[in-house]
């Protein structure tokens, strides 16, 4: 039994180790599973709103234009850049923000974009966006996994282990995946 | 032994991490071109460019949502802009980089499809929800986007 005895040495200690990794991936997993019903990385949020467009000329020069209409938002967040997709309207970039303005109907569109703050970054583990050697760290990752749920069906002797009742849970976990293949692949 | 051995392979490893890690605004491969070619040279003769690899630079006007699979480039030219779209997954461009500029390097290509229109000039109304009182005629719409290989966001 000198086997198991390691079994159990290098299960208990590599399942410390896996640990962080595995609440990282559990967590992410939710998250991204449900990518069609939420964003799992950002709030964004969009509001409304009117300016007066009295003085807002379309052929006047962009910077005027987009003064104007950033004081009349009173918007004092850091300015980054902006884009005229079309004569009538202007994108303004600002800091943790995107201002939509038509320029004819004064009409503003206000997108709010905010990091969810701790899914983004275990959706960036995750979905492997780092590369380089986090490909690796998550290679290893996935094979001690496979070592876990190997070893773990023979950390218990007899009736509770993996030749009493272990094996039938053991089949129902096999089993599941299987069904859903034949129901829908 | 077992114990000094284990830990000594995971202060090992912690510190292969550490010193391998690398800065997050270069996306995808690293850019080999020098020269940027304008955007609207590309837009004006798209099918010049056609398989080519390109240098573009530009503001970033939008950026997909939800996977961060593609992003929009400013031309230098009012009023336009191209589509930089990247393997899902396989580069994922920030939301939050909207406004900022991008230095990207990739693959123009075309892509085709039918545009079905109303015989009277307007498109099927499908969009609006309208139906078309008269004869639907299908027309081919080529639009030009580039296969983005790399990108540094500044």
């Amino acid at each position: 039994m000198k086997i198991r005895k390691w079994i159990r040495i290098f299960h208990r200690d590599i399942g410390y180790i896996a640990f962080g990794l595995t609440v990282v991936y559990a967590i992410s997993g939710i998250a991204v599973n449900h990518v069609d019903e939420w964003n799992p990385n950002y709030v964004i949020e969009k509001n409304k709103t009117q300016i007066n467009v009295a003085d807002l000329n379309a052929s006047l020069p962009d910077s005027i234009l987009i003064n104007s209409i950033l004081i009349q938002l009173g918007e004092k967040r850091k300015f980054k850049s902006y884009f005229r997709p079309e004569k009538n309207t202007l994108q303004i970039y600002l800091e943790g923000n995107t201002i939509k303005a038509n320029l004819i109907s004064g009409e503003v569109e206000n997108e709010i974009v905010s990091e969810r703050t701790g899914f983004r970054e275990v959706n960036f583990l995750h979905l492997n966006h780092p590369k380089k050697l986090w490909t690796y760290i998550a290679d290893i990752y996935a094979i001690a996994l496979a070592f876990l749920a190997i070893t773990g069906l023979f950390m218990i002797e007899g009736k509770k282990g993996i030749t009493g009742r272990g094996k039938w849970f053991t089949v129902i976990g096999i089993l599941l995946p299987l069904l859903f293949l034949i129901l829908y692949f | 032994m077992y114990n000094k051995i284990f830990t000594g392979l995971i202060i090992y490893t912690i510190f292969l991490l550490t010193l391998y890690a690398g800065d997050g605004k270069q996306y995808g491969d690293k850019l080999t071109l020098k020269t940027t070619t304008n955007v609207s040279d590309i837009l004006a003769n798209p099918e010049k460019f056609v398989g080519k690899k390109v240098l573009i630079k530009g503001t970033i006007v939008d950026v997909c949502k939800k996977r961060g699979c593609w992003m929009d480039i400013s031309s230098d030219k009012e009023f336009e802009k191209i589509k930089v779209k990247v393997d899902d997954g396989v580069i994922v461009f920030p939301l939050t980089a909207k406004g900022k500029t991008a230095t990207v390097e990739g693959e123009v290509y075309a892509i085709t499809s039918a545009v079905e229109t109303c015989s009277n000039g307007d498109h099927s109304g499908e969009e609006h929800g309208e139906e078309c009182e008269h004869e639907k005629t299908k027309t081919e719409k080529t639009i030009y986007q580039i296969k983005g290989l790399g990108a540094v966001i500044k």
